[in-house]
């Protein structure tokens, strides 16, 4: 490939077919940082010809508010459906009630939207990988959150410090509810307290406590402690509404609902959620530090955490695996880190870092398999998903599966039940004979359904392919021959040297 | 870890044991004698929900709400959850045994890293690109199957290995061999070589087979109970990760994935028809939970589990354990159920039982222990 495609594809999701190659491609590739842009997608699919790009309507991007709502009308209307009671009795009322109040299919269309129709490339893989470093899933009471976090906590703070970004994750709903922060109470909590007396349970749960320290920042290098880990617990616990009904038995009204909730924590906000009566009192210690009580005690340990060398070391590891190569050298791990510190985790310049030694770099990398659905969609102009008035209407396309299928067939995707490591930048996890296969099909679904506006001699000319990408489209006879053997060559997978 | 003896094996089994003299050392043979199978319980299964030790007084003071009541009776100490319905007509029928209080030597209670040295068998985390079993299959010159999209570390370093889960991908149409074998010669090293195996898919018509556990059990046990298939697959259950709201019965959270387990157990034993008599299933999981219930209704990464084995090569059910007890003084930092067996040394008599290789040369070549000590016989005597 010529360098502009060897990077878009290293680094960002390819040049759209009719978007311009810049002249500089290093200067375009750290200004594609700050470019910001709406969630760009398509409202219905047009066959045989390009399907028009606009911005997703504000109607279909609810507030967190909305959604926690909506999810509690969700549960509230099950109930009704459980009770038998008068319009929620049909599976056409139990699809009603989904489609209403479930945002985890329109989310996962608008991410993938986002990945096929932005010019915003760059912002695009960098969110993908936080999203991954700081992955949710869809376990539960999870499927309204996990797009908002994306969106909000990660692409919304991507020219942030990493410090914010971890302290706006660590609190965002998505990840309390995902890794059950959200019941666990200090062992010497009012809650628990009261529990006690009432010979019933409460205390806390040190899932999310363990998972900050181990996944999203030091890791286990740093030979962290038990007590650390109940530490990083006690602080947590007390943060995080519960999603879904709140009443027991009995069936509520919205602004009962929301008073009770305002009760409890303070505020209908649940990112900010804080349940004092859960809060352990006095002070806490991790990795030797001391910490005071209270809501504030968060935000220290977040920051303490985020500047922590082995945090740095951690992370800095895994952006170099996943943007520059398998096997990173102490060279370019030494660079990142030192950029790391000396701009305290300033994002912008860390990301610079790594999108230099990408470029500098001459190692292919292999591509995700959703990062490299998302490339070919782009370099053929193929339809890969469907509008999202399709989405919310359940009226699919003969041509194109529902989103969350597409994930599922992949083997990969923020929506899908998945552990909090999230998936591996490392090329050995996924050279499997059936991640391969899968390929293969989706680039033959694509040429069948899709209705590439590019034909494949176009493609390969306009990002220069190397010989052997070349010899292998000419040996191959017929156009969805030709077309899945060029995205399925070494090069569009990412596997050799251009 | 305490030495484990024959004697304490005896004691804490609870079940009769039949002894034959000491057996003679295991011998390679010209061909793989049996078939074994892996189900992998990601998340940490709870042994103590799984197969709950009744008998010790201090399970029901660290547990209120994790313990099924209508749990079937093993013997007078230790009883089977409700969900294993297949499962106990197997115990009933001597075709399965129960290993409890045990696990891989790794205590630091990291999902990662725990279930990277499940697979791996290594000796730290991390420490290996290859998996035991397929280190075992490789020494064995078999290859192995996974029923997975992705392909498992533990396979990975057999000889040949190749993995199966059926695709549903609309217009994908029929595979071409040609096509496939064209792209496979385009791409160099680990490219050419994973093309290939979707080439040879390709040529095999049976693709067709629904994606729910057991049915992928039964497919697998067909694979392998054929002429020239397969001699071990891996199955992976996810989710026993359980923190909160656990649930103690059939219908509970945990109950619910042991309940898949029991459906793949089933299953393979429909799939592998009359090679279920020379074969063995076993559960791996990365670790066990606390023993005691969190503040949430649910348990924390903890230490020791328990280990459901089954299959035709086990002739006498028994549930092997040499217990270390609940009280708080016993539990291992205060917290886990101590691992009193290495389950390495059960992985490792069921490569001895299953592919025929000598058991010093599997711990010293498969597991990097020499002197991993040998419990085959009280599996499989």
């Amino acid at each position: 490939m010529n360098e502009n495609f060897r990077i878009s594809q290293k680094i960002g999701l390819m040049f759209l077919p009719d978007s311009p190659i810049p002249n500089d491609i290093k200067q375009w590739a750290t200004q594609q940082l700050q470019s910001k842009s709406p969630a760009l997608g398509i409202k219905r699919i047009r066959s045989y010809h390009k399907s028009e790009v606009s911005e997703w309507p504000k109607s279909l991007q609810p507030s967190l508010q909305k959604r926690d709502e909506m999810f509690w009308a969700f549960k509230e209307n099950n109930e009704k459906f459980r009770r038998n009671m008068p319009g929620f009795q049909t599976e056409a009322d139990k699809s009603r009630n989904r489609q209403e109040n479930l945002m985890e299919d329109l989310d996962a269309l608008k991410f993938a939207h986002r990945n096929v129709y932005g010019e915003d490339q760059l912002r695009l893989r960098f969110s993908s990988f936080w999203a991954n470093h700081f992955r949710t899933a869809n376990i539960f009471d999870n499927g309204n959150h996990i797009g908002h976090a994306i969106e909000e906590a990660i692409l919304a703070n991507i020219n942030s410090d990493f410090s914010n970004m971890l302290y706006k994750v660590t609190t965002h709903p998505s990840m309390l509810i995902y890794l059950d922060n959200i019941y666990s109470a200090g062992p010497n909590s009012q809650e628990a307290i009261w529990a006690k007396r009432n010979g019933r349970q409460a205390g806390l749960n040190d899932n999310l406590g363990r998972e900050l320290l181990e996944l999203h920042t030091v890791s286990p290098s740093v030979k962290y402690t038990e007590a650390d880990i109940k530490g990083a617990a006690k602080i947590l616990a007390g943060w995080g509404a519960e999603p879904g009904r709140i009443s027991g038995d009995q069936l509520i009204s919205l602004s009962e609902r929301n008073r009770k909730i305002k009760e409890i924590g303070g505020t209908l906000n649940s990112w900010d959620y804080f349940k004092t009566n859960y809060a352990e009192p006095g002070n806490k210690t991790v990795l030797g530090k001391t910490f005071g009580p209270g809501k504030p005690a968060l935000r220290q340990l977040t920051d303490f955490l985020a500047d922590h060398e082995h945090t740095i070391n951690h992370v800095t590891f895994k952006l170099a695996q996943h943007f520059v190569s398998d096997n990173p050298s102490h060279t370019d791990l030494d660079h990142i880190a030192r950029i790391w510190r000396d701009s305290n985790g300033n994002l912008d310049q860390i990301h610079t870092a790594v999108i230099e030694l990408a470029i500098a770099s001459k190692e292919p990398k292999f591509q995700w398999p959703m990062n490299w659905l998302f490339q070919v969609v782009r370099l053929s102009g193929a339809n890969g998903f469907v509008g999202w008035e399709e989405e919310q209407h359940d009226d699919y396309n003969d041509n194109i599966m529902r989103t969350r299928k597409i994930f599922e067939e992949l083997g990969q995707g923020f929506w899908l039940p998945g552990q909090p490591n999230g998936y591996s930048s490392d090329k050995a996890e996924w050279l499997s004979g059936e991640m391969f296969e899968r390929r293969i099909r989706f680039a033959t679904s694509l040429y069948n359904g899709g209705f590439p506006t590019q034909g494949v001699e176009d493609i390969m000319n306009r990002i220069g392919v190397n010989t052997v990408t070349r010899e292998l489209v000419d040996s191959v006879k017929g156009g969805r021959r030709k077309f899945v053997a060029l995205m399925c060559s070494p090069e569009i997978m990412g596997l050799e040297n251009a | 870890m305490p030495k484990l003896t024959r004697r304490e094996f005896l004691k804490a089994s609870g079940a009769s044991l039949f002894l034959a003299g000491l057996p003679l050392p295991g011998f390679t043979k010209d061909e793989p004698p049996g078939t074994i199978s892996v189900i992998m319980l990601e998340g940490g299964m709870d042994g103590l929900t799984a197969v709950p030790p009744f008998g010790d007084p201090n399970l029901f003071k660290m547990r209120k709400s994790l313990t099924p009541e209508n749990y079937l009776k093993l013997n007078s100490f230790f009883g089977l959850h409700p969900s294993f319905k297949y499962f106990s007509g197997l115990l009933a029928k001597n075709n399965a045994s129960v290993v409890h209080a045990t696990n891989f030597p790794y205590t630091k209670r990291s999902h990662f890293e725990g279930q990277n040295l499940m697979q791996g068998g290594g000796l730290s985390p991390f420490s290996e690109t290859t998996g035991w079993l397929g280190r075992a299959l490789d020494l064995a010159k078999t290859p192995g199957r996974s029923m997975s999209l992705d392909m498992p570390l533990l396979l990975r370093g057999a000889h040949e290995n190749d993995n199966f889960f059926p695709a549903s991908i609309r217009n994908s149409g029929s595979l071409t061999t040609d096509l496939i074998n064209m792209i496979s010669n385009a791409h160099a090293k680990e490219g050419s070589s994973v093309f290939n195996k979707v080439s040879k898919k390709s040529t095999q018509k049976d693709s067709v087979v629904p994606r729910d556990p057991a049915s992928l059990a039964k497919y697998a046990g067909k694979a392998m109970a054929m002429e020239s298939g397969p001699l071990s697959s891996v199955i992976k259950v996810d989710q026993f990760d359980t923190h909160a709201s656990q649930g103690a019965d059939e219908y509970g959270r945990h109950g619910e994935r042991l309940a898949i387990v029991d459906d793949i157990i089933a299953g393979y034993k429909e799939g592998l028809g009359e090679a279920w008599d020379r074969s063995i299933i076993l559960t791996l999981t990365e670790f066990g939970r606390t023993v005691k219930e969190n503040g949430t209704w649910g348990t924390d990464h903890g230490w020791g589990s328990a280990a459901l084995l089954a299959g035709g090569a086990i002739t006498k059910s028994r549930v092997i354990s040499k217990w270390p007890g609940l009280a708080e003084r016993d539990l291992f930092e205060d917290r886990d159920l101590v691992s009193t067996i290495d389950y390495r040394s059960v992985c490792a008599a069921c490569i001895e039982n299953a592919l025929g290789l000598e058991h010093d040369l599997i711990a010293d070549k498969v597991f990097f222990t020499p002197n991993l000590p040998r419990v085959y016989d009280f599996i499989f005597s």
